[in-house]
């Protein structure tokens, strides 16, 4: 019979141990690639972005033929109320002050709203309804969360606008055709329900058991006890959640883009007018665009990452200001 | 104490019932959502639809030979103008802009229309290529018997039918075919899903496996772990942006590729889904208990051995979780491949050119003056199927994920 | 323990110190295991038996933190040494866990990875050390119909059976045993320990039990620990009868443990 141990020669070794080497370093080259990807996204958009700020582009205009424009003004191209002020493809007088108001507005109001319904709902799976009910609303809550947003921006155009629209009419009010912010933030609403709904969810399950019972203990009634006891616990699980909403509502691109009116200047307060938000400049005319009209996007996209980045980094230090004034 | 329990007990009803209304809301927005989305689109749910060109044809056929005698197979309605001599059927109707059109309602199944020659289209020889009239049909001028009769749009069907029945050749049809299928998205769709697997999943993967199997504590794996993390903060349209600058240009350099193309989404759609496939894959790694691993070494296998022959295999339910979530994620991506890609329907796929995947496709035909909810809410229908099928199968992996832990 | 078996060293230890990091688990341990004995470590938890018997196998490696010193030499030489493969002396020196561990895989493919990691392919070779390999771990009655099968479905008795099995089949000189039945019930307990004993007579069998009277029922040589120190090693009627250390007495008595 051929010995097992007859194979286990210096040279089978030899030839293992290389394989092993091989994989090893396979796999750890294969990290390394994963985690450049995020050094390249923040390099590249910061270089493309940055670059209308410096280079002269050729731009085209219909009464002297080709002309070169200025690079574009970062102050102004931060604090401008008006997308573009000249012709497009003569002009490099780019602004999106108007666009981060109306997107943080968009964002705030819609927060507003969704953050109460998807923290009840969120009880209710959790601890209010019965087994059978929580897991069908827990089913539809994954099911939502995992509609893409272009579907979401249809039911906007189909729906949404048209409701807006009606809303609108009872108060004598034109619309758009209901492209307004109220659609906005109603899309927006529906679009991170899901995400909040399903992180308040978890928070609220690891809520201890004696914490609970030490408050019916206390003759408090079991609302009372979600409201005052366990929503509380589940305080900084809920925040975390609602900074993703956050994060996934100021990135959102294409259903806003649908139903927002993509409005060229001024920021909006009033819910039935149209408006615009970062993302939804960003994707405006892209079929069409280049040169200078093409480039300025990626620096919509820079500004966009600096909003988001700040976003996060503020509300996190909120968390952790609200979590500590509890810690005693 | 008695009025205040009876206060309390109020109060608390109060509240569960606003707790109650307020949480079915979900429901209500999920049942609105499929309750428009099959209205409006179901009709158009078809194989003619999944299989058809999207782009429509405005040309003009001619047919020399094929006059003779057509019986309908089936009885048509008071508003088909049949034509025996030809086999068609034509009726007055209007298009989407709401202008008065004439279409073919009904084609006999050996008319000779069917195989009517492009004038305008002529292959390498100069011969005319053959085109299908196919129903839904717009007629908007007929010339027939070498120019000697004619019928126009606005003498409306039934004249256009009389011509019809007398001619005894067709010189000129000036034809829209109407396109509105989605065929050229859907193969783009397979495509794209077929190549971002195939990119991620191994780098995926792999990763997964060096974070799990192989990195110690070292500050090296920690700051590589958090790069990774970050991936998943960053928002699709961003990702756009990266193909856009890094990818398209990449590929122009290397293969000759003309601006966005298929593959350059798909390399953007790979670092898309390389956090969801490398977090899949370390929970189904962390699961497989450490005991496995100790007995395959005592053995004398080394730990790419051990790997390969006994923790992947293991850790397989949990990387084709990742994949399904990878797939549902690829159909329903717009942003970043109208970025990465471009907005363009295409009737021939090629992957080194523009085409639009499903969700793309929705993006093209909403946007602009008249946007085309039937057809969106159609292949919103089909995301929809298949993103919800994916959610029940990897729930049902899930649960028997656990029963399997409970048993061994 | 017959006066005809040569008592030759395979393993020979001199100074063992380990660390856990600054912690010590073992302490200056010198040691002699021979061929074709079966060798117990006893001593009560924690007392540093378990970390001991992976200073054999070099299963201590694959914790970053662990440290040792010493000479350690396996058949004359050093086990520790750059050039002497770990994995040439894990084919050697095999180890059965406390918990049964059986790869969900079938029962013949548990038992031919072993060989298979090393190169074997060709099938015949491989149905015979399986068949082999069963058949010394008193295994083959029980399961020879259903080889195909998954080993999951065997009972935690058979379950460690196969993994005695599935180590034999790299033919090693010596097998480690760490609690081997612990898990077990007393019926498992007792066909393994009369598996033990047979296969005494091809293999040198190294235990960790922290049961007393298995010890003394199977092994040949017993060594006491206690909080890192090897306190007595003799044989094993010598260390249960007229233990030599007033400790060593203390814990077989039940004074402590």
């Amino acid at each position: 019979m051929l010995s097992v141990q007859s194979y286990i020669t210096p040279k089978n070794i030899k030839k293992k141990n290389r394989g092993d080497l091989i994989a090893r370093n396979i796999f750890r080259a294969t990290s390394i690639l994963s985690a450049s990807f995020v050094v390249i996204v923040i390099i590249i958009i910061a270089i493309r972005g940055l670059n209308p700020f410096f280079t002269s582009y050729e731009g085209f205009n219909n009464v002297t033929g080709i002309v070169y424009l200025e690079p574009v003004n970062p102050v102004t191209f931060l604090l401008n109320n008006q997308w573009l002020q000249g012709p497009v493809g003569a002009s490099s007088d780019y602004g999106i002050g108007f666009a981060i108001l109306n997107t943080i507005i968009a964002v705030i109001m819609s927060t507003f709203i969704t953050v109460p319904v998807a923290v009840l709902t969120a009880l209710l799976i959790a601890k209010v309804a019965p087994k059978r009910i929580a897991a069908f609303l827990r089913t539809v809550v994954e099911l939502l969360a995992s509609i893409p947003s272009i579907i979401y921006g249809v039911i906007g155009l189909g729906v949404i606008t048209n409701i807006v629209s009606w809303f609108a009419g009872l108060f004598g009010v034109q619309t758009a055709a209901g492209l307004s912010l109220m659609s906005t933030v109603l899309v927006l609403f529906m679009m991170t329900l899901p995400t909040i709904t399903a992180v308040a969810e978890t928070s609220i399950r690891s809520v201890k058991k004696d914490i609970i019972e030490g408050s019916l203990a206390l003759s408090a009634t079991p609302m009372q006890t979600y409201f005052k006891v366990v929503l509380t616990s589940a305080k900084s699980g809920i925040f975390a959640g609602i900074i993703l909403g956050v994060g996934r509502a100021l990135g959102e691109a294409t259903a806003v883009s649908m139903v927002s009116g993509n409005s060229f200047s001024g920021v909006t307060f009033n819910v039935l007018e149209t408006t615009s938000t970062l993302t939804s400049r960003m994707l405006l005319g892209i079929k069409e665009t280049s040169g200078i009209d093409y480039d300025i996007r990626f620096s919509v996209g820079l500004v966009l990452m600096i909003v988001i980045l700040v976003t996060n980094v503020s509300l996190k230090a909120v968390m952790k200001k609200v979590g500590n004034l509890d810690e005693s | 104490m008695k009025a205040n329990m009876k206060l309390k007990n109020r109060y608390d009803k109060i509240a569960s019932t606003s707790v109650y209304t307020l949480g079915f809301i979900g429901v209500i927005i999920l049942s609105m959502i499929i309750f428009y989305v099959t209205t409006t689109g179901l009709s158009l749910v078809s194989w003619d639809t999944i299989t058809g060109d999207s782009a429509t044809i405005n040309t003009n056929v001619y047919l020399d030979t094929g006059a003779g005698n057509y019986m309908p197979d089936e009885i048509l309605p008071e508003e088909i103008f049949y034509s025996e001599t030809w086999g068609i059927g034509l009726i007055d109707t209007r298009d989407r802009e709401g202008h008065p059109i004439i279409e073919i309602a009904y084609l006999h199944p050996e008319s000779p229309l069917l195989t009517s020659l492009d004038k305008n289209n002529t292959d390498e020889e100069g011969n005319p290529i053959e085109i299908e009239i196919k129903l839904d049909t717009a007629i908007e001028k007929a010339i027939f018997n070498n120019f000697t009769s004619f019928a126009f749009l606005t003498d409306g069907a039934e004249v256009m039918r009389d011509q019809f029945e007398q001619a005894t050749s067709i010189s000129d049809l000036t034809v829209q075919i109407v396109g509105g299928g989605i065929r050229g998205s859907v193969i783009t769709t397979f495509w794209m899903i077929g190549l971002t697997l195939i990119l991620s999943v191994p780098v995926g993967v792999s990763t997964a496996i060096y974070f799990n199997e192989f990195a110690k504590r070292t500050r090296f794996s920690s700051i590589i772990r958090n790069l990774v993390d970050m991936l998943t903060g960053v928002p699709s349209i961003i990702y756009g942006l990266l193909g856009a600058a890094v990818f398209i240009p990449l590929l122009n350099s290397t293969i000759g590729t003309g601006g966005g193309s298929v593959l350059s989404g798909a390399l953007t759609m790979a670092v898309i889904l390389l956090p969801t496939i490398i977090k899949s894959t370390e929970e189904a790694l962390k699961i497989i208990p450490d005991d496995l691993r100790k007995g395959s070494l005592a053995l004398g296998a080394n730990q790419t051995q051990t790997i390969f022959n006994v923790v992947l295999p293991n850790a397989t339910p949990g990387i084709l979780t990742g994949v399904l979530l990878g797939i549902g994620r690829i159909m329903g991506e717009s942003a970043a491949l109208i970025f990465a890609v471009g907005a363009v329907i295409k009737d021939s796929v090629f992957l080194t050119e523009r085409s639009s995947t499903l969700a793309v496709h929705i993006w093209v035909i909403m946007g602009g003056e008249a946007p085309n909810f039937e057809l969106a809410a159609a292949i919103a229908i089909i995301i929809l199927v298949v993103v919800f099928v994916i959610n029940f199968i990897v729930k049902i992996f899930a649960h028997q994920l656990q029963k399997n832990m409970n048993w061994s | 323990m017959s006066e005809q078996t040569l008592k030759k060293p395979v393993f020979q230890l001199n100074n063992i110190d380990l660390f856990y990091g600054d912690f010590q688990a073992i302490k200056n341990v010198n040691m002699t295991i021979n061929y074709h004995e079966v060798t117990a470590f006893i001593g009560p938890s924690g007392c540093g038996k378990s970390t001991f018997i992976r200073i054999l196998n070099r299963m201590n490696d694959l914790i970053p933190s662990c440290k040792v010193t010493g000479s350690i030499l396996y058949e004359n030489q050093d086990a520790y040494d750059k050039n002497f493969d770990v994995i040439e002396l894990r084919s050697k020196v095999g180890m059965v866990f406390q918990k049964p561990n059986p790869f969900p895989m079938s029962i013949y493919d548990n038992i031919a990875y072993g060989p298979r990691c090393q190169g074997i392919k060709d099938k015949k070779v491989l149905d015979e050390i399986v068949e082999n390999s069963l058949k010394k771990a008193a295994l083959w009655d029980e399961v020879s119909d259903r080889l195909k099968k998954s080993a999951m479905g065997l009972s935690g008795g058979q379950q460690q059976r196969l993994c005695i099995a599935r180590t034999i089949a790299m033919e090693p000189e010596v097998i480690l045993m760490d609690e081997p039945t612990s898990a077990l019930d007393p019926i498992a307990t007792q066909k393994i320990e009369d598996l033990i004993v047979e296969l005494k007579q091809d293999y040198t069998i190294v235990i960790v039990t922290h049961n007393m009277q298995q010890a003394a029922r199977i092994s040949d040589k017993t060594a006491f620990f206690l909080l890192g120190e090897l306190i007595e090693m003799d044989d094993t009627n010598k260390i249960f009868n007229h233990p030599k250390n007033e400790k060593t007495e203390q814990y077989i008595t039940g004074r402590f443990g």
